[in-house]
């Protein structure tokens, strides 16, 4: 078992490096390249750049280089910790996305938190009482969750709020405490404004695991061992818990090799939408401006995340299912 | 929509409009219609006034530093001869945080603007006349040779050191000659095709030499160009122009006041790549809040952060009439918004205490809905240029010869306008608030051609485009009823380059291509992203770029929206504009006679004094209108800019006012002399 985790390990090492490859050649896919951009958007306020200007722009970011030089020169920088600099937000690309790394991960933990507290216990409830009125009830609202796209929620849940309060939804601080330094005051305003996006957040993956949940729960509960656990006169509670629960947890402990790359960009979409300052728009806004360095972190840090997380997931499922140790042994 | 048109009536405007140089104040004091709708009031603002105020007053906290010994008093921070503004309302008081909303780094404009007290002269409210900036006095030589600046005795950069004519010398030396930091000279420094020259005479005068007359030298200083926008714009975001800059801190950066050696090694000690990258940031006001700056307010917290916070400049070279140093606003915090839409919301729940960057026109009537609960009011402010959406027909066009010479061919380009129901764009579009019409500007621009000139061959007549375009022996249509090539029998087709912009310029250009439908013409609208757009047009093988025509009302100031002038943007194409930058050493003679014709008329401007330059203007714009080298849609309106949301709680806000390039929407209207009542 050890030799398997260190050969996971080893390809997840490789992996690592494919990634940082494929988002390097993937980001200098479009044509032109920041500095074109930067040249499109000073003529769109009407300050034009000069063809020289912009061949010295490109010297000092390196861009007339062969791929191979920038890729090399970029990782380089890397194993010395060091992500480059942003060309838009000319700040170095680590403070650049620490400043929000933060408040991503608060975001997409309290949303996990949210999906998985109201996910676990509704689907296992949906299964027991199958065709109860509760599970009728919990179905429709779980199908109009994964119907409905959750930026459209956001937008719901936004006009409702503006019309009725006034409010702008959006955002993770009132517009007094944005600036306001870190403290009680602070801190409190963010556990005002963190609820609302964290649930509209959570929506849609609870109602998709409220069924995964109740689909895996109802093919254990026809396993012969829970009748024959009932027959041995078990508590109904400790009957479900102890083992047809258990089983049909696996597929969730497989979903952490997605959770973690969710957690550092949060969700896009609903990030653009509510304006919410989390890494998310600001790939997406390093794309558009062909931002190299910092989108190529991003992307980086992304797969990264997807690796760990796949590496975590293994371990994970061969906790909560024996079989697979003894698979292994 | 009609109804809604006359409500506004704008017809006013433009019969009370005549092109002469002070029409524009004129025509805005008998617009009554438009001061009813409430919506569009008169061109107001501050006021320059000459009288100097013998007393002068500061706000309390910078009392508090005086008092406390931390800053000299506050005649000694201002310049002998400050500029002396009179608000437009009442004298304001101090205090209070002006909110405002930004969308990223690259919004720096956002900020630059509203400093635009920092240029060394600028226009009054109308945008028509110019008047004292930094420069308390300018004077143009009889021959046009020589351009003189007197600066203000005693007058203080925002650390307190002195700003002088060395800080010139210093630009014009040490940054704009350097090649490492001005890679090449700029137009704006050159005459006849020579460059001129920047002399000191004495610690207040500077004095700009050419060899050729040089009539529009001051529109160039106080216009936004590379020498005279200011250093807010000019030396952020990589550039280095602005005609002066802070000699006394700069100097610690540059390889001449000690080595470059040393100067490398600062650089890459704070992290830099090069000492050149170095100097970029520490030039740079929206990055730099240690900077000396002429500005009303100066940066304390980057652009780069998720708030964009200006803190006032106690060394602001403005007063009121009363004595009260400018501005009346503590500071402002722009809040980093991710989307258009995210501003708009926030803009109609009064969370901004003006705005009128990145508002939506078409979102107009939610936003009058909305004006009590968000506790603001709206102002609508009409542009100059002729068309927010003008069609740039690429005149140079080569990688399909068949195409190409059509695009050449006048007739053939008359006919794609007439093609275009104008009224149907701008209901649809600009909810019935522009002016449809070509690509000339208003009436009330003393460039104007005059009114007929808006309407020639831009008014929707299928019958006459059909006749032109069966004349230019594009008869035979396929099945469809699109007209066909003359060389393969292939349907011809006329490609949109359109970006997603200040408007929603792809589904403009998609209605064109509908209205085109009944001319036979297949207008295939091209999709682009802003940076791939401007690049394919930098090869020349698009046919139209679909974009606004914004500054072309000043058109020896911002000709690139309007001829193939401007080597960086290749939408006339761009060997033609090659061919004009270096005067035919490079690119590509054009063949079309008067579109040579009007390129000279262009550059001979610079030699002329005012009244000539503006009729070669306007005769340049016939030319250009007869001969449609740009189409123009729909114009004069508030799309770009133009629709401003003020707090109730501010004053002195203007009922109306300029938006235009040259007069840095809201710059002119001197939002230091804003302020907040409660």
């Amino acid at each position: 078992m050890i030799a398997f985790v260190i050969r996971r390990l080893l390809l997840g090492l490789v992996t690592v490096w494919l990634i940082s490859v494929l988002s390097f050649a993937i980001i200098q896919l479009p044509p032109g390249d920041f500095v074109s951009a930067y040249i499109a958007q000073q003529a769109a306020s009407g300050s034009p750049v000069s063809a020289e200007a912009a061949d010295a722009m490109r010297q000092e970011y390196g861009l007339g280089r062969p791929f191979y030089v920038q890729y090399g020169k970029w990782l380089g920088r890397i194993l010395h910790g060091n992500l480059g600099e942003s060309m838009e937000w000319r700040r170095p690309v680590s403070e650049v996305i620490g400043d929000r790394i933060w408040l991503t991960l608060l975001l997409s933990f309290a949303a996990l938190v949210i999906t998985w507290g109201l996910a676990l216990p509704i689907g296992i409830y949906s299964a027991v009482r199958q065709y109860s009125w509760g599970d009728y009830l919990f179905t429709l609202v779980g199908f109009i969750g994964i119907a409905v796209p959750n930026f459209l929620l956001a937008l719901i849940v936004m006009y409702f709020a503006f019309r009725l309060f006034g409010a702008s939804v959006g955002g993770l601080f009132s517009s007094e405490m944005m600036l306001a330094p870190w403290g009680w005051p602070k801190f409190w305003d963010l556990m005002k404004h963190l609820p609302l996006p964290a649930i509209i957040l959570a929506l849609g993956g609870t109602a998709q695991l409220i069924r995964i949940m109740r689909a895996n729960l109802l093919d254990e509960l026809r396993r012969p061992y829970v009748v024959t656990a009932r027959a041995k006169g078990l508590s109904e509670t400790k009957v479900i818990l102890k083992y047809p629960v258990r089983a049909a947890l696996n597929p969730f402990a497989s979903n952490i090799a997605y959770l973690f790359p969710y957690l550092v960009s949060g969700s896009i979409i609903i990030s653009i939408v509510l304006g919410l300052p989390t890494v998310g728009p600001l790939l997406v806004k390093a794309l558009v401006a062909q931002d190299m360095f910092l989108a190529g972190a991003i992307v980086l840090l992304l797969g990264v995340m997807t690796v760990i997380g796949t590496f975590i997931s293994d371990l994970v499922l061969m906790w909560v299912e024996p079989r697979l140790r003894h698979q292994m042994d | 929509m009609t109804s809604r048109r006359r409500f506004l009536g704008y017809g006013a405007f433009m019969a009370a409009a005549t092109p002469s140089a002070e029409a524009l104040a004129q025509a805005v004091s008998g617009t009554s219609q438009f001061a009813a709708s409430g919506l569009v009031g008169t061109l107001n603002g501050a006021v320059q006034s000459a009288a100097i105020p013998t007393k002068f007053a500061e706000a309390p906290q910078l009392a508090e530093l005086v008092k406390a010994g931390k800053l000299p008093p506050v005649d000694q921070r201002i310049p002998s001869e400050p500029l002396v503004l009179k608000p437009l309302d009442e004298i304001g008081k101090y205090g209070g945080t002006w909110r405002r909303a930004f969308i990223g780094p690259s919004d720096g404009e956002n900020g630059n603007r509203i400093m635009a007290t920092d240029k060394l002269l600028f226009w009054d409210v109308t945008g028509s006349k110019i008047v004292p900036g930094v420069a308390r006095a300018w004077d143009l030589s009889k021959d046009g040779k020589t351009t003189t600046l007197t600066l203000r005795k005693g007058m203080k950069w925002g650390d307190g050191s002195p700003f002088t004519a060395d800080d010139f010398i210093f630009w014009y030396e040490d940054l704009y000659q350097n090649k490492d930091i001005v890679p090449a000279p700029i137009p704006d420094m050159s005459a006849g095709g020579k460059p001129g020259r920047m002399v000191k005479i004495d610690d207040v005068t500077v004095q700009f030499q050419f060899d050729s007359p040089n009539y529009l030298f001051p529109s160039l200083l106080a216009g936004d160009t590379l020498i005279g926008g200011g250093q807010a714009v000019r030396q952020s975001t990589g550039n280095t122009y602005a005609a002066y800059a802070p000699a006394k801190y700069l100097k610690q950066f540059l390889p001449k006041y000690s080595s470059e050696a040393e100067v490398t090694r600062r650089a890459k000690e704070a992290g830099f790549e090069s000492w050149v990258r170095a100097l970029h940031v520490k030039k740079d006001w929206q990055l730099n809040p240690e900077l000396p700056t002429l500005g009303p307010w100066r940066t304390v917290r980057p652009i780069n952060t998720p708030t964009w916070t200006m803190e006032r400049n106690p060394y602001f070279y403005v007063v009121d009439t009363s004595g009260n140093q400018l501005p009346y606003i503590d500071s402002i915090v722009m809040t980093l918004a991710e989307d258009i839409e995210v501003v708009n919301l926030r803009a109609m729940a009064g969370e901004y205490d003006l705005q009128e960057r990145h508002i939506d026109l078409q979102k107009l009537p939610v936003i009058l809905e909305n004006r009590d609960r968000g506790k603001y009011d709206v102002h609508l402010d009409l542009a100059y240029n002729g068309a927010d959406t003008t069609l740039h027909v690429n005149l140079d066009h080569r990688a399909d010869p068949v195409v190409g010479k059509l695009l050449k061919t006048a007739d053939f380009r008359r006919a794609l306008s007439m093609g275009i129901d104008r009224d149907q764009m701008n209901d649809t579009f600009w909810l019935g608030l522009g002016t449809p019409g070509s690509s000339a500007p208003a009436e009330a621009m003393p460039e104007s051609p005059g009114p007929e000139w808006r309407d020639k061959w831009s008014k929707l007549d299928i019958a006459q485009a059909n006749k032109l375009l069966d004349g230019l022996g594009l008869t035979k249509k396929d099945s469809q009823g699109f007209r066909l090539r003359p060389d393969n029998g292939q349907r011809l087709i006329i490609q949109l380059l359109a970006v997603k912009s200040f408007m929603d310029w792809p589904k403009h250009a998609e209605m064109i291509s509908q209205h085109w439908r009944k001319i036979g013409i297949y207008g295939d609208v091209k999709e682009a992203e802003r940076g791939l757009a401007f690049q394919r047009a930098m090869t020349g093988d698009h046919h139209v770029f679909v974009w606004t025509n914004g500054g072309t009302e000043l058109l020896y100031l911002y000709p690139t929206w309007a001829l193939p002038t401007d080597v960086t943007s290749g939408v006339y194409g761009i060997e033609y504009a090659r061919w004009y930058a270096s005067n035919g050493a490079q690119g590509t003679k054009p063949e079309d006679p008067l579109l040579l014709k009007v390129l000279e008329m262009l550059k001979s401007g610079n030699g002329m004094e005012q009244e000539a330059r503006d009729k070669n203007a306007q005769e340049i714009w016939k030319i250009m209108v007869d001969q449609q080298f740009s189409i123009g849609t729909v114009g004069q309106s508030p799309a770009l800019m133009g629709v401003r949301l003020a707090s109730r709680r501010l004053a002195n806000i203007p009922s109306r006012a300029c938006i235009a390039q040259h007069c840095r929407t809201p710059g002119t209207s001197h939002p230091e002399t804003w302020f907040f009542k409660t």
